[in-house]
């Protein structure tokens, strides 16, 4: 085998759609050293729409394309490097993270993982001999015109099935869509289902799903089965069109990251994955609305998040578990008067080793990721001692007369400790 | 396991293409082709069929509308 190069970032980010791109806006923005990859195509599942009429910004509406090409404009202005690759593997836990291509290990101080989802598939006999080029398409816009005066099938009855469907009988002569539900019952909005089932060249198959695919080099003929009778009917059609919802790409996170139960990864409203340093954004993540808008909301918030975790990580490293003496950390709460009071006689001790003792004082308050890495559910009114950048020893007693004896312990030359 | 690179700046489409379905024929398993492309339809087309016949494909943006297109022959 060969070795694989290694290279180091700051972040990397995992998808190129339009969370994973609008973190590295922001990161790159931060000045952070940033690599975006992308398995396929810049822009992700964003490209295969040809209309976004709801993103702001745009009063006359924008293309899915068009708009994620100004996107990576604006990502590449910012410093970002572009990969164009698959990646095959990860490792999460630490202080450096890998992300690994077939010839490449990217190590990274943070990851953020936009990997978004594809769509789902029926699984029916077959189905993979004929998927995207060979008969089966999921982008009504990218097949319409290719469909013209043809047969197609549309699998679902949802907004994007049924909105689809109407779209392509701009095109198509006919088009069959099989629905799973009892007869004018469909997963779809009011307003989309009265005009669907008034649109003269689209008819229903009811209680219907589909059980193979059937062809020669391009699909033929899509078999429906009766969900009531069993029976099985195949249907000569020249394209078939699935929009039968999302998957999230999840399967090199799996047992790395918390997920839900179909997959989608779990994080709090700061995209925080719950590994220190890996964060999630876009529609990879368990929650309702899946859109543009929201894709850039999680991916800004994920970019800050992971600029402040870097950060963080430095100041903690440097200052708060510095080497060169011995260290005294002083948790306070600026909104706990008893534990800020002791702030000053903090200082005359640290003054009083002359040099021997680092003080570094805590806001509780606002520190509260600084405190969470020292140890979880620290109490304002706590002292830390450090030696050599390790933490010996962690106190309640904070009165004078208890630090002074501790850090004597410590320290090459005691004092004598006068209260 | 080498490494050889393939030329093909200032070619338009399908001779990308041509050409590195030939240079890959006289590599082994594990050698590695980079193809250097400044068409951007050959972005598209080596690719693909490259991931399609079953080869690892890594694409790098080296300059502006200037691509690498890495191949590593998988069979």
């Amino acid at each position: 085998m060969r070795e694989k190069t290694v290279e180091q970032y700051d972040v990397v980010i995992v998808g190129g759609g339009p969370s994973g791109l609008t973190a590295a806006i922001y990161c790159g923005r931060a000045r952070l050293k940033t690599l975006l990859i992308e398995k396929s195509l810049i822009g992700g599942l964003a490209t295969y729409t040809n209309e976004i009429e709801n993103y702001p910004g745009f009063p006359d509406g924008t293309g899915g394309l068009q708009l994620m090409e100004l996107f990576h404009k604006q990502a590449k202005k910012f410093g970002v490097k572009i990969k164009l690759t698959d990646v095959k593997n990860v490792e999460l836990e630490g202080d450096v993270k890998k992300v690994e291509t077939f010839r490449t290990i990217y190590e990274a101080k943070a990851v953020i993982v936009a990997a978004g989802g594809r769509p789902r598939i029926t699984r029916a006999t077959d189905e993979e001999r004929f998927l995207f080029d060979k008969g089966i398409s999921f982008c009504a816009t990218c097949d319409a015109a290719a469909n013209t005066d043809k047969t197609v099938m549309v699998i679902g009855s949802g907004d994007a099935a049924i909105e689809e469907g109407m779209f392509l009988s701009k095109f198509a002569k006919e088009i069959i869509v099989s629905v799973i539900h009892d007869e004018g019952k469909m997963d779809c909005n009011e307003i989309a289902r009265d005009q669907a089932l008034a649109n003269p060249k689209m008819t229903f198959v009811w209680n219907s799903m589909v059980d193979a695919f059937e062809g020669e080099e391009r699909l033929e003929r899509v078999v429906l089965k009766d969900l009531k009778t069993g029976e099985k009917k195949p249907i000569t059609v020249d394209t078939c069109f699935e929009f039968i919802g999302y998957e999230p790409n999840t399967e090199i996170f799996v047992g790395k990251l918390n997920m839900s139960k179909r997959n989608y990864v779990i994080t709090n409203e700061r995209m925080e994955t719950g590994i220190p340093g890996v964060f999630a954004c876009g529609d990879v993540r368990e929650k309702d609305l899946k859109q543009v808008a929201t894709a850039v909301g999680d991916g800004a918030v994920a970019g800050v998040e992971a600029e402040k975790f870097i950060a963080e990580t430095e100041v903690f490293r440097n200052q708060i578990l510095q080497t060169e003496r011995i260290g005294l950390i002083y948790v306070y709460s600026a909104i706990d008067a008893p534990s800020r009071e002791l702030l000053p006689m903090m200082r005359e001790v640290e003054e009083a080793y002359h040099g021997q003792v680092k003080l570094n004082v805590i806001d509780q308050y606002k520190g509260k990721s600084l405190c969470d890495r020292l140890a979880c559910d620290v109490e304002p009114m706590t002292a830390f001692y450090t030696k050599g950048g390790e933490v010996v020893e962690i106190s309640s007693k904070c009165d004078k007369r208890s630090v002074m004896e501790m850090l004597n312990t410590l320290v090459q030359n005691p004092i004598e400790v006068v209260i | 396991m080498q490494e050889q690179t393939l030329d093909c700046l200032g070619e338009a489409c399908p001779v990308p293409l041509v050409k590195t379905q030939k240079a890959l024929e006289d590599l082994a398993v594990g050698d590695v082709l980079i193809v250097q492309i400044d068409h951007s339809c050959a972005m598209k087309n080596v690719p693909e069929w490259a991931r399609e016949a079953g080869h690892n494909v890594e694409i790098e943006e080296v300059d502006d509308g200037e691509w690498e297109i890495v191949i590593e022959k998988a069979k």
